[in-house]
């Protein structure tokens, strides 16, 4: 059944293609006897940017991920697009051991007919697109059984959910290095295997003992010694949480082959402030602000600006207010986030809505470009304002 | 959830395909299938235009260059032992087959080839 040479060349004499204008080799295409279309689901294309390219090449492997419910996404070691099927009108036809012209012009052509099989066809392809990863759920599932130290009752019980990194690649849609920077956004803690988030309280207790002991020994917070702080507080508190404690809220750093801790002055202000905001539903501002001062380490001062993302002060309430707002705690999606800060207020400044929408920005976008499409401007008492495109039931 | 891990077969493993784009569809004749079939002669001219000859039809192409690449995918599904090292199924995965960096596309219509008159015997 295979073409010859004489065949090609009585078919090119019938088209009228003068021979001589044609580089010598041709290529004879057939398909392959088990060539079907990937409509069959066995065969696929996919469109790559070129650095997932290289990845592949390198030997890396992809992941798909998400469950039957999810939009499905795909996993490089480091980042995530939304995978999406884009159909072609025309038909792609995918060709093993076919060279290019260049390719045919570089090479010392060994055979002037090539035997083509075609592998396969399809009239579609997956296209990816970069996306956020898809972190909320992350912190949702480890808020199931926060840790109170080792030995609190929920430790006993065996039943409780816990994730090791595994699990966590398992329910996640996203990649696994931007899982790996969540939880440490998340202070979250490996313990024996699992990843554990802190419960409030026993975070603040361990925090507590640190700072004490710096007030009680006299230490600069930029220069606190790690092994004297496990000697002292290790009796009352497992080491591990101790030093987990210190880099939650301080940066480590090596003097003269000593490790030591300079403590994060703003994160512990935040955290003080969340502390006594969480107790209340809304909270004078001028009264929060005496207090808060009062109750953050000596020498650390508190500013407002420290609790972006986490505090909202309402200037127009009379006394004016401070409430906790916590960003994690709002809706992933831009819609849905802006809807539930314009059903909590109605107008906005863009100094107070920033902290709100920043983490909504992608790689190019702006605050400014969020605010544009998602709500509508206007000027109240010479301040711009930024209010619902849409009534907000 | 669903993992579904699409793995290459390794540094320097890949072969590389071209990718073919046709206008329209490919049929075969008396429906009985493309597998086995023949398509066609592909030829390049001098300069490197892609000619491509099926049947009566002559098609002109051009070769591009993918900025964004394709991958071919193979997809296996589980067998009763696909097992990964803990026990576990593995379920199905993708196979990287290839890596497509060019493309010839004939995206204009095919001209027919007038045959000459038979000649008289």
């Amino acid at each position: 059944m295979r073409r010859t040479r004489e065949e090609v060349d009585a078919t090119l004499q019938i088209a009228k293609l003068n021979p001589a204008e044609l580089l010598p080799a041709v290529h004879c295409l057939a398909f392959g006897p088990g060539a079907s279309g990937a409509t069959a689901g066995d065969l696929c294309l996919l469109e790559l940017e070129p650095a997932l390219c290289q990845q592949l090449e390198a030997g890396h492997s992809l992941v798909i991920r998400g469950d039957k419910d999810e939009q499905a996404v795909l996993c490089s070691k480091n980042k995530t697009y939304d995978l999406k099927i884009a159909d072609t009108s025309n038909m792609l036809l995918f060709i093993p051991g076919c060279k290019t012209p260049n390719q045919l012009k570089k090479e010392e052509t060994h055979s002037n007919f090539i035997y083509t099989e075609i592998f396969g066809f399809s009239n579609n392809y997956w296209e990816l697109r970069r996306c956020k990863p898809k972190l909320k759920k992350l912190k949702k599932l480890l808020m199931e059984n926060t840790y109170e130290g080792p030995d609190s009752q929920k430790e006993k019980d065996s039943n409780r959910s816990k994730y090791t990194t595994e699990d966590l690649l398992d329910q996640i849609q996203a990649s696994e290095e931007e899982i790996m920077t969540q939880l440490q956004v998340l202070n979250a803690c490996e313990i024996e295997g699992y990843w554990r988030i802190l419960e409030f309280d026993y975070e603040m207790k361990l925090l507590n003992h640190i700072t004490e002991l710096v007030d009680s020994e006299s230490w600069s917070f930029s220069k606190v010694p790690l092994n004297i702080c496990l000697q002292e507080l290790g009796p009352l508190e497992p080491e591990e949480m101790i030093e987990h404690c210190l880099k939650c809220y301080g940066k480590k750093y090596i003097d003269e082959g000593e490790v030591y801790f300079e403590l994060n002055a703003d994160k512990i202000c935040r955290a003080t402030a969340q502390m006594l905001l969480q107790n209340a539903v809304k909270f004078n501002l001028a009264e929060f602000q005496e207090v808060w001062q009062q109750s953050v380490p000596e020498g650390m001062i508190t500013r407002l600006d420290q609790l972006k993302g986490l505090a909202l002060v309402d200037r127009h309430s009379r006394p004016e207010i401070i409430f906790l707002l916590k960003v994690d705690d709002l809706p992933e999606d831009n819609q849905e986030r802006f809807n539930s800060l314009f059903s909590l207020r109605e107008k906005w400044t863009e100094e107070d809505i920033a902290p709100y929408i920043q983490d909504l920005c992608g790689e190019k976008q702006t605050i400014g470009a969020l605010l544009t499409k998602y709500s509508r401007s206007s000027m109240l008492n010479g301040v711009k304002v930024y209010n619902s495109r849409r009534p907000i039931s | 959830m669903v993992q579904i891990v699409i793995s290459s077969a390794g540094a320097g493993g890949l072969a590389e395909w071209v990718l073919m784009e046709l206008q329209g569809e490919i049929e075969a004749r008396y429906s009985t299938g493309l597998a086995g079939n023949l398509l066609g002669d592909l030829h390049y001219t001098t300069e490197g235009i892609p000619v491509l000859i099926v049947g009566h039809h002559i098609l002109y192409g051009k070769i591009i260059h993918l900025e964004k690449p394709f991958a071919v995918l193979v997809k296996h599904s589980s067998g009763e032992q696909d097992c990964d090292e803990l026990g576990r199924e593995t379920g199905t995965r993708y196979l990287v087959t290839a890596l497509i960096k060019n493309k010839i596309l004939f995206k204009t219509r095919p001209k027919p080839i007038i045959t000459n008159v038979p000649k008289k015997v």
